[in-house]
């Protein structure tokens, strides 16, 4: 290799390495909670005058998923009604985003706000879970956590499926 | 000479520096919703996801403002074709495997949608550009060895 392109090359790699630093800095409070896997904090510095800085769901894979319900996590699945009867990840509570306001009192009921709470739907792409795990947050909910593969990956893992509606 | 130079270096580079710091800065401002276009893509670990969107459009801003600026260009931009190469792959990946995503390449909302194919074709059309102002570049620096402001 041309000593000349090795040193471009060189200058290429700390341009990178100091690029990622900078953003990984400006992003520290996000980095920090999902090292401590806690709720993902949204942007580091709220606009003037904002009530509180928005807070976003961190995300769980299937093998976090599985450890969490097993440990009594509440799992809800966030796809419309028709889909949860079809299949369902089992246990998992019917509470499409759609009905979200009529659904909520009795979700309030029976699940305390400091409860570890697992939202899912229909994977990637499907932004309802994400968008049910936002909502269940600002309600005061304080553990809300994404499931993103949702109920495809439990499936295709060959997983046990719940049939019926709620 | 001057009309060609404008043409075929300060035309690419300045497009490129623009493209690049436009995408770096609309990722920076959403990493959690640039994170959830990288899941889609269904190629890192969940966490990754959230790392690269934190670190990448800083790399993206950081190359993109040093081309601006016409300064360390090559280093730059070798970083700008290592990251479109990687992005190309990913689409292509994309494109293999059937998935219907947006890109996510500038809009980390997802709200405008960008096929895959039509990503590809934009990625290479960028990489087309990167070449030219690496090769124009290498030019200006005269004889092969002098590289003193690269």
């Amino acid at each position: 290799m041309p000593s000349d392109f090795r040193r471009i090359l060189l200058e290429a790699i700390i341009i990178f390495a100091l690029g990622a630093i900078l953003g990984l800095s400006a992003n520290f409070r996000l980095v920090s909670n999902l090292l401590e896997g806690k709720t993902i904090a949204g942007p580091p510095v709220a606009a003037p005058g904002a009530e509180s800085p928005e807070v976003y769901p961190n995300p769980v894979d299937l093998a976090d998923f599985q450890e969490l319900r097993q440990r009594g996590a509440v799992v809800v699945d966030a796809r419309i009604v028709e889909l949860y009867a079809e299949g369902h990840v089992p246990e998992a509570r019917s509470l499409p985003l759609d009905e979200i306001d009529e659904r909520l009192p009795a979700f309030r009921r029976v699940v305390p706000s400091t409860a570890t709470i697992l939202a899912y739907c229909s994977g990637y792409g499907c932004p309802d879970s994400f968008d049910l795990a936002v909502r269940l947050l600002k309600e005061g909910f304080q553990d809300v956590r994404v499931f993103e593969g949702g109920f495809p990956e439990w499936r295709d893992a060959g997983l046990p499926v719940a049939e019926g509606g709620p | 000479m001057r009309a060609l130079r404008l043409v075929f270096y300060h035309g690419p580079r300045l497009l490129l520096a623009g493209t690049f710091l436009y995408a770096g800065w609309i990722k920076a401002a959403d990493p959690v919703g640039f994170a959830r276009q990288v899941a889609n893509y269904q190629l890192l670990p969940y966490a990754a996801n959230y790392f690269v969107a934190a670190a990448l459009p800083f790399v993206e801003l950081l190359s993109g403002g040093l081309l601006l600026i016409n300064r360390k260009v090559r280093p730059a931009t070798l970083v700008l074709i290592g990251l479109n190469g990687i992005f190309m792959m990913a689409l292509a990946t994309v494109v293999f495997r059937g998935l219907e995503i947006d890109c996510g390449c500038f809009d980390p909302s997802g709200t405008s949608h960008t096929s895959a194919w039509e990503a590809l074709l934009r990625d290479a059309g960028l990489m087309v550009l990167a070449v030219l102002v690496w090769i124009q570049r290498g030019r200006q620096t005269g004889t092969p060895g002098d590289f003193s402001r690269n």
